[in-house]
């Protein structure tokens, strides 16, 4: 009978598959693997394969649980069910260093080298067995040390001197050896290691992407690779094949050949997204422009960026890490500089521009990174809730602390912060309740003109994401223009009179929303 | 200029010299030579001002006896500071530990000569004094600001203890008593005892995982712990190095007073500091050298030398001394200072 023998044959070798086979496995394996936190599924039963020289792409939306899965095949997590198969093996990866030894790599979105050593320093550091052979009775031995990250940045074809000090290389070069690093995972064991890119191109300027690139395909000949990008089209042209992970799952699979990047986001956000229908103020109807931004230019971050916000409207603006939106809304509350171009405030143009200043002038911002920037967390909220604008809880040089309870009292019942405690550290108060205290800081100026909000319902629950949309919608109404940064595209449908796309430091597209509805899809062409 | 790179080549670990692909010139190279042109001009300026008295042979073993005390705490302070801490408990070793050396050696108080066990225990001391400071801040999580600040105090009551009521500690033994400036090769056997220290340290920072680790530590402590690098046990052993410089120098103090004395360490925390920082150590960490540091020390003590040799008043010698390191500072954060958005 010789029908079966030709199925065995054919079955293991698609023909557009360039390695996997019966007697190489894959080189990594996910079955059913599931992780939560609390209450949240982050992973809802993931299976995927990795095929030995392949380079996969991995997409979904902020929130999908790619960067809970990459930390669950990179030993950060121990996943609460399922299994991992390193090339056929069954493995428990507990640690990043149980990671290393099985042969996954990764490198992170945000740099690990340090900047101040030499790029062979930093490659010694990592694993222990090559960083044990680095010292000789605890003696550097700087020619040893050199010839082994020689070796390693060759099996890649990096062209950098290993005596380099990282921090004069470009950033595309310190890419590449971060990506040498994390392939020195003990590679005498492991043939084929399987390496992780964790946005690898977020922080590259356009030329050094492609430089980056072609250095990724060339990885196939060594190893495998999992690619993790917000870019669409980077991920069509790098990968062989593309994994989407929506909720917690992997709602597609797709190989590149046979996919459009229109596909790719639908399966992505789960549906050709159109903006949902609300009542439209049309930008004309607002009169006057509340915030004028002219040609605003910072060297490569951002270049002639224009846009103008008339009273009771939302501009929102959109892009991808990188595209140099939040420099923009940075530089228009004066938190950073900007080289050329004009602002404007309620007609008048601003003169040297700081905090101080746009703060006098009626402008108010919330950070995305509100621990950092938004809030002192050692102080009460009552008195972060006064800071900016004391009203009638100081007279003088004077705190008057009764008056500022009363204050925090009024904003804590208008605003649901929860727990009712105005004289509670802000930083013991949770998330959402911290965001609404932001929030009711700026609300309470008396005259407050522009209201520029940076990711404002990132890590917010929905019942308080709620409560900050209606206060936000509630300033709207009052006359405020408001400058938004939305976390997904949908928000910016819902949120924005005007939107703004931008990419690269660059305005590519701009869609007013009371004449046109621009899908979801429209405003991402414009954003890779 | 080819004077000034065989210097700087010392100073940055392993420049890249040919073949480095789209390597820009780092600042480090050009600032280490400032500081080199600095100390050139200074030696010329005091030359020409005291002709027959500053450029002499006299005047050279002075100054490198000066220097030989900040060199010595110098290095263990710019380990230190390498790693982003700061050790403030300089002056306090030195009194217990040049305390433990003089009354372990004949004195005229009486008591035997203990020899070489005198300057061991004194050692001893120090490397003790450090580790409290260092396991102070590792385990107790202080910051090593207060944590060498009260170990200062702590120091300076070991040694007044150790004092006593009894008349001033001198050496009997004229040896002792004249052993640093005695002079080996033309030099005093104070700045060679430095020399061996600088060297050592050199070797430390360049050579060891030891010192590595410290640069590792003050570039970004948290991307240093991702990387394997054993945080606490660093600062443990570099503290416990900076307690030996110290207590050596405190030992130092002693030989070149000849006598003992509770506060033989004053004034020597303000210039190693200030000879770190000119020497181009970021107080930050991360970034500069016990190289850099033997140029700021000799900067320093050049300076502090031609001074008084030119006539200016010893009263404002110290003011002086204050405005060259808060210029050396300005001077050195000038090309960052729109990034700092704050400082503390």
């Amino acid at each position: 009978m010789s029908a079966p023998e030709v199925v065995r044959v054919s079955a293991p070798t698609p023909p557009s598959s360039p390695a996997p086979s019966v007697t190489t496995p894959p080189a990594l394996s996910l079955t059913g693997v599931t992780k939560s936190f609390g209450p949240v599924h982050a992973l809802r039963g993931v299976s995927l394969q990795l095929g030995r020289g392949e380079v996969l792409g991995l997409i979904g939306e902020n929130g999908a649980g790619k960067s809970t899965l990459l930390k669950v095949l990179s030993g950060v997590h121990e996943p609460d069910s399922g299994a991992l198969e390193v090339n056929g093996k069954p493995v428990r990866l507990r640690s990043p260093e149980d990671a290393a030894r099985a042969g996954v790599g990764i490198v992170h979105q945000e740099q690990s080298l340090l900047t101040n050593l030499s790029v062979a320093e930093n490659i010694a550091m990592t694993s222990g067995s090559r960083a044990k052979a680095a010292t000789r009775f605890g003696v550097y031995r700087w020619g040893h040390l050199n010839r082994v990250a020689a070796q390693v940045l060759a099996r890649i074809g990096v062209d950098v001197d290993p005596r380099t000090t990282v921090g004069d290389l470009s950033f595309v070069d310190r890419q590449m050896v971060e990506i040498a690093r994390a392939l020195q995972v003990d590679t005498g064991a492991h043939a084929s290691p399987v390496l992780i890119l964790d946005e690898p191109t977020s922080l590259l300027e356009r030329d050094e992407t492609a430089v980056l690139e072609r250095e990724i395909r060339s990885l196939r000949e060594i190893g495998s690779v999992v690619f993790v990008s917000h870019r669409l089209d980077e991920v069509m042209r790098i990968c062989d094949r593309v994994v989407v992970m929506r909720h917690g799952e992997v709602v597609g699979d797709r190989r590149t050949s046979e996919v459009t990047e229109d596909e790719l986001f639908r399966l992505m956000v789960g549906r050709d997204s159109r903006a949902t229908p609300r009542e439209r103020r049309s930008r004309e109807d607002g009169g006057t422009a509340v915030l004028q931004v002219e040609g605003l230019t910072r060297g490569h971050a951002f270049r002639d960026v224009s846009f103008s916000v008339p009273a009771g409207t939302t501009t929102a603006i959109v892009g991808t890490n990188g595209s140099g939106r939040e420099e923009v809304v940075r530089a228009v509350f004066g938190a950073e500089p900007f080289s050329s171009g004009a602002l404007r405030v309620a007609g008048k143009d601003v003169g040297s521009w700081s905090v101080a200043s746009a703060v006098r002038a009626g402008v108010a911002y919330i950070p995305s990174e509100r621990r950092v920037e938004g809030m002192v967390g050692g102080l009460s909220a009552a008195e972060n809730l006064v800071l900016t604008h004391p009203g009638e809880a100081t007279r003088g040089p004077l705190l008057r602390p009764r008056a500022r309870r009363k204050v925090a009292e009024t904003w804590f019942e208008d605003l649901d912060v929860r727990p009712r405690q105005p004289d509670l550290a802000l930083e013991r108060f949770s998330g959402g309740n911290q965001q609404k205290v932001v929030l009711a800081k700026w609300l309470s100026s008396p005259d407050l003109k522009v209201l520029v909000l940076d990711h404002p319902l990132r890590g917010l629950d929905p019942g308080a994401s709620e409560t900050v949309n209606a206060q936000i919608r509630a300033a709207c109404a009052r006359g405020t223009a408001v400058v938004l940064l939305p976390d997904t595209l949908e928000e910016a449908l819902e949120l924005g009179d005007e939107i703004i796309v931008m990419r690269d430091g660059e305005v590519t597209a701009r869609f007013d929303t009371s004449r046109e509805t621009p899908t979801a899809l429209d405003l991402l062409e414009k954003m890779v | 200029m080819t004077g000034l790179t065989t210097v700087t080549d010392v100073l940055t670990p392993a420049p890249p010299t040919t073949g480095a692909r789209r390597v820009r010139r780092g600042h480090g190279r050009l600032r280490s030579s400032g500081e080199v042109i600095a100390l050139l001009v200074l030696l010329l300026v005091f030359t020409l001002l005291n002709p027959g008295t500053f450029a002499t042979l006299t005047n050279a073993r002075t100054v490198l006896d000066q220097a030989a005390l900040p060199l010595v705490v110098g290095v263990g302070a710019t380990l230190v500071i390498l790693m982003g801490s700061i050790d403030l408990s300089v002056e306090g070793v030195m009194g217990a530990a040049g305390m433990t050396f003089v009354l372990l050696s004949a004195n005229s108080r009486g008591g035997e000569s203990h020899g070489a066990l005198a300057l061991v225990a004194a050692l001893a001391v120090g490397l003790l004094i450090g580790l409290l400071t260092a396991l102070i801040h590792t385990r107790l999580r202080v910051p090593t600001f207060i944590a060498s600040l009260g170990v200062w105090y702590i120091g300076l009551g070991v040694a007044t203890l150790l004092y006593g009521t009894e008349g001033i500690p001198n050496f009997s033994d004229p040896a002792t008593a004249n052993w640093a400036s005695r002079l080996l090769l033309g030099l005093p056997h104070s700045f060679w005892l430095a020399a061996a220290v600088v060297v050592l340290g050199l070797l430390v920072g360049r050579y060891t995982r030891l010192g590595r680790s410290a640069y590792a530590l003050g570039a970004d402590e948290r991307i240093a712990r991702d990387n394997g690098v054993r945080a606490a046990r660093t600062k443990v052993l570099v503290f416990v190095v900076a307690g030996g410089c110290s207590a050596l120098a405190g030992v130092l103090a002693s030989l070149q007073l000849g006598a003992g004395s509770v506060t033989l360490g004053a004034g020597t925390l303000f210039l190693t500091i200030a000879a770190v920082v000119i020497g181009g150590t970021s107080l930050g960490g991360g970034r500069g050298g016990v190289a850099r540091t033997a140029l700021g020390v000799l900067l320093l003590t050049v300076l502090n030398n031609g001074l008084i040799l030119s006539g200016v008043s010893p009263n404002i010698q110290s003011a002086v001394s204050g405005a060259v390191l808060i210029g050396a500072i300005v001077a050195a954060a000038w090309p960052h200072r729109s990034r700092l958005r704050v400082v503390k």
